[in-house]
Parts: C-alpha cells; structure tokens; sequence
C-alpha cells in the first residue's frame, strides 16, 4: 500500500529537486534565452541586451562565425554517425563472443573489454596520440609488417576525425557491449529450440531470433552512443585543437571556446540550442522508426 | 536467470569439449584478437612509463624497455604535484559521490513509494535531463557558478554535480521492488521515513546502491571539461586529470613520450584498481539502466 505522506515528499524531494533545478533545468532556460541575447560570459545575466534571432542568423551565415559552427557541426555528425555505426554491429558481435559457451573465457574477454571505459579519456588520449605518432608510434610499425605504409592519423585532415573515432570506439564499446550482453540474455532460448528443430542455422536464427529481439536494446544503445559521441572533448581539447584545418573542430570544443574562452554567450548558446534541437529530432526519428517496426 | 537458460549451452560445451571442432578454434581465435586489441594501448602505456626519455622516442618504436626504470615516475612528480593533485581528485570523486547517493536514495524513494500529485510529470522532468549533455548548459552554469563565488575551488566543482538523475532512475528501479508490506510493517512500528529509507530500504538495495557509487565515483574521478571550467587558473585545485594536459604542454618542446605514459598510469589505476576489484556491480548498474527501463 502507498499512501500521501504530503511532508516526507517534499522532505525526500527537496535536495535532489533544488540542485538539479538550479544547475541544470534553470541553465537550461538560461541557454534557451541567452541564445536571444547579445551577452558576454564575463558579466552578469543582467547586462545581456535582446536581439531576436540575430546569433542564429549569424552561426548561419556567410561571416567566419558562421563557417566555422557549421564546420563543427557537420564534423560531429560524421564523428556520430561513425560511431554509431562502428559500436552497435561492434557490440553485438562481441556481446556474442562473451555469451557463447563453446570456448570457454567469456567472463574474461568482458572484463578486458570493459576495462577500457573505466579509463579517463584524458588518458586514452595521451597515450594514442603516441600510439599514433607516425614515427615513433607503434601503429605505423604494425601497419609495416603487413606491407601498408605509414599513415598520417591525426596529422592530416582527411584522417585526423577517423583517428578520434577509433580512439572512441575503443574506449566505449565495452560499455555497449555490457548492454548488448543484457539484451542478449532476455532472449528466451526456447526460440532457438524450435528453430534448430525446424532446421535453421546459425545466421537464419541470427536474422530471424537474435537480431529484432535486440532491437529496443539497439535503440537504447543508439541514443546513449548519440550522446555520447556530441560530447566529444578531450582529444580535440588536447592533441588536435580542432585542427588541422578545423578536420576536427566538433561541437563541444568549438560552443566552449566561443562561449567561455572568448565569452561570447549569446553565440554560444545559439549553438548550443543548434545541438539540442538537432539531438531532439534525431531521437524522435529514431523512436518513430523502431515503433513502425514494432508496428509491422 | 532460470534453469532453462543454462542448460542447453551447458550441454553443449560438455559435447564440444570432447571433440574440439575448427568452429571453436575460430572462436578462440578471435576471442583472443580482441583480448590483445583491447587491451593492447594500455599495456603499451604502461610500458612505456618505465622506458628512458631516449628509448620512448626511438624509431623504431622498442616494445619492452631494455632497462626498466622509474626516471619517469620521478620526473612526473617533480613537474605536476602529483599527490595533491590527486588528493583533488579523491576530494571531488568522494563528495560527489557521497551527495549523490543521499540525494538520489531520498529522491528514488520518494517517487517509488510516494503517491503524490504531479509525480509522473516530475519524473519525467527530471529524467529527461539525463539526456542533455552537459556543454548545453554549460555557459550559464559557468556563470551561475562564478556568482556563488565557487568559481576556481573544487566546492564548484562538486556543488552542481551532487544530484544527478540517473542516480534518481537507478534508485527508484530498485526501491520499486522493495515490498510495500516491509515498509508499511515499518510505519505501523512508528518508524520515521528516514529511518525506513536507511534501516530497511537502503540495506535492501545494497547493490544498487554499491553499483551506482561505483559509477559516480569512476565518472567523476574522470570528468574533464566542467573542472577545466570552472578551475581556470586555479592550478593547486586541479584534479590528476587535468595536471595531466599540463604535462603534454610543458612537454611539447621535448615530447618525452615516457613522462606522459607514467602520468596517465597514474590516473588510470584507481579508477581501474577500483573496476577489477569490483566488476559485477558496475555490470548490474549497467543491465539495471537499460533493461529494466
């Protein structure tokens, strides 16, 4: 039974409301209406000056401002979509790994995998920014071996994001994997029962079983690897400075330097508006295409 | 997990196990290939932490140093302050840890066993901030923050992150099967509400609660862009991470390959000691998180 315990709730409710209030929901709005502001970081809320949509018109325009959001914005949609689609097939290959029980270890391999999301990103790039140096960095050696010349990875612009994203999947598929494991596990076996029975192999049961009853997991897995991959800060931060020539300039970096490094505030946080509204269709297409799915 | 789960695959290993086929070697194989490529990068850090500056910059690249030294280790904590810095970083990581249990213990209760008006919507609310990423609200934060005068000490580094809502959803997903009957039991005792949430609710979580100050602990230990905000200048309050990109810039001119590797070593190990140690509640956070919901 539960009843109205009025005083308890609010006793219970109180500190959780009030910080997450005040240091997110009320930073939230503050974005949302600062983005309508001409307003330096550097001053108070109240010397912020209305001024329309100007800050959108202008991370949409011709001038420098709007080249280089548009930049940003467009190298984090590819770092997502690579992403995205490197860690979810990832996951789910190695959530079976861990799960068959033909060769023993699976516990092991999990542990290994997992590992790797319990270190600091700051660390994972310190130390590939070494592991791709193109002259004393291990990766080129390897590549040698096997007859393929020295890459430039972060070095040069055509490679520098692509190098980003496998220091991110590494450092994260773990984690998808974790999820995968758990989808995996909710799979009645029952099903592949009846379906050895009729004569299915290993890949028919993968396609008939295994893949549209991972589906939600998928889902759940493709928003939080969406989210994940617009926070994309340390390496850039620290070994690429969004360079070379902005090949690695993404969002995060780029609405932190306007926004605190050069207090622009108004125009940081039209761009980060730019980011929230994106990821909020994104998410909702997402949704409606996994319920027409369901729906089939 | 039933006993119907298990049993078939159980078989099928005992069948496998007498007759090793080329299928299992394939398996094996390429469970071992992602064992060394996953572990690969930090074997090689920390090998390259015990190199001389000379031998981390060799071409081509030596694998094992030939003679291990702690050169490196040395120098790192005469450039960075190294046991401050992570003083700083146990500081940040234990508090806000601490804060987050309290707060989403109280709250997950509140919102499992409470019925109130306007409870679904304030749910929804605030679990819908666990989908904002935190650079969306990060330039007013920075101000809201600097007004409390909290900017440059580790308060306004903690401060803002002491209630967070996944802590709030991991909670009320396991107090939710708490039975209501315990804590009815309790009440008709005369017990307050706090003394129910912590003498019979939290002890049956425990769990739970152990997987999400796991979480916490590890997330913030790591978290990188809101200190570097809000620390600006304040270098003795820096956290081992952030004393880490000040290594690579007092680097730069040399690029001593070997300083770097054993400064990250360094932060790396307690978040990782932490991990091996303790892998089964990080794993039930996780399956927690997703599938329940």
């Amino acid at each position: 039974m539960t009843r109205s315990y009025s005083g308890s709730v609010w006793a219970m409710l109180t500190p959780a409301v009030a910080l997450i209030g005040v240091f997110i929901l009320l930073p939230m709005a503050l974005t949302l209406w600062l983005s309508l502001q001409h307003w330096s970081t550097q001053t108070g809320f109240q010397t912020a000056r209305f001024v329309g949509l100007d800050n959108f018109f202008e991370i949409f325009g011709p001038t420098s401002v709007g080249r280089d959001f548009k930049g940003a914005f467009i190298n984090t949609a590819i770092y997502t979509v690579l992403s995205i689609a490197l860690i979810l097939p990832l996951s789910v290959g190695l959530g079976l790994l861990v799960q068959q029980r033909h060769v023993a270890g699976g516990n092991v391999l999990r542990t290994v995998l997992f590992s790797t999301y319990m270190v600091p990103m700051i660390a994972v790039a310190l130390v590939w920014s070494k592991l791709y140096s193109p002259t004393e960095g291990p990766f080129n050696q390897m590549l040698g071996w096997i007859g393929i010349g020295p890459q430039p990875w972060l070095s040069s612009p055509d490679t520098a994001l692509v190098s980003i994203v496998f220091l991110n999947v590494w450092q994260q598929v773990g984690y998808f994997t974790v999820l995968a494991i758990a989808g995996l596990t909710q799979i009645p076996q029952s099903l592949y029962e009846a379906a050895r029975i009729d004569g299915a192999n290993a890949f028919q049961q993968f396609y008939a079983i295994t893949l549209p009853l991972l589906r939600r997991m998928l889902l759940f897995s493709a928003v939080i690897a969406i989210i994940n991959a617009v926070q994309v800060f340390e390496p850039v931060a620290l070994i690429t400075q969004g360079g070379p020539v902005g090949s690695t300039n993404v969002l995060t970096y780029h609405i932190r330097r306007v926004g605190i490094e050069r207090a622009q505030g108004g125009l940081g946080s039209a761009m980060a508006v730019m980011l929230m509204l994106s990821l909020i269709v994104v998410i909702f297409a997402l949704f409606a295409l996994a319920r027409r799915k369901d729906d089939e | 997990m039933s006993a119907a789960v298990d049993q078939t695959p159980r078989q099928g290993l005992l069948f496998k196990r007498k007759r090793p086929t080329t299928g299992d070697a394939l398996i094996a194989t390429l469970m071992l290939a992602v064992v060394v490529a996953s572990a690969f990068p930090l074997v090689w850090m920390v090998l390259s932490s015990f190199k001389t500056a000379a031998e981390s910059m060799q071409v081509p690249p030596v694998w094992v140093p030939r003679s291990p030294s702690f050169e490196a280790y040395e120098k790192v904590a005469g450039v960075l302050n190294v046991g401050r810095s992570i003083w700083n970083s146990m500081v940040i990581a234990t508090v806000t840890t601490a804060g987050i249990l309290l707060t989403s213990l109280m709250a997950g209760y509140a919102f499992a066993k409470y019925r109130f008006r306007g409870r679904n919507l304030l749910f929804s609310i605030l679990i819908a901030t666990m989908f904002l990423p935190p650079i969306v609200t990060l330039i007013p934060l920075y101000r809201i923050v600097g007004s409390l005068g909290l900017n440059a000490s580790l308060a306004g580094v903690i401060v803002p992150n002491l209630a967070n809502a996944f802590g709030i959803f991991l909670m009320h997903q396991f107090i939710a099967g708490v039975p209501d009957d315990l804590i009815d039991a309790a009440r008709m005792d005369g017990a307050s509400e706090m003394r129910i949430l912590f003498g019979i609710v939290a002890p049956n979580v425990a769990p739970a609660i152990a997987a999400l100050a796991l979480f916490a602990f590890v997330y913030h230990w790591n978290s990188y862009l809101w200190p570097l905000t809000v620390l600006q200048g304040a270098g003795d309050q820096y956290p081992i991470v952030i004393s880490l990109s000040r290594l690579l810039s007092y680097n730069r001119g040399a690029m001593n390959t070997n300083l770097v590797m054993a400064g990250a070593t360094l932060a790396v190990l307690p978040p990782l000691v932490l991990f091996v140690f303790l892998q089964r509640f990080f794993v039930d956070s996780i399956v927690g998180s997703g599938v329940k919901g």
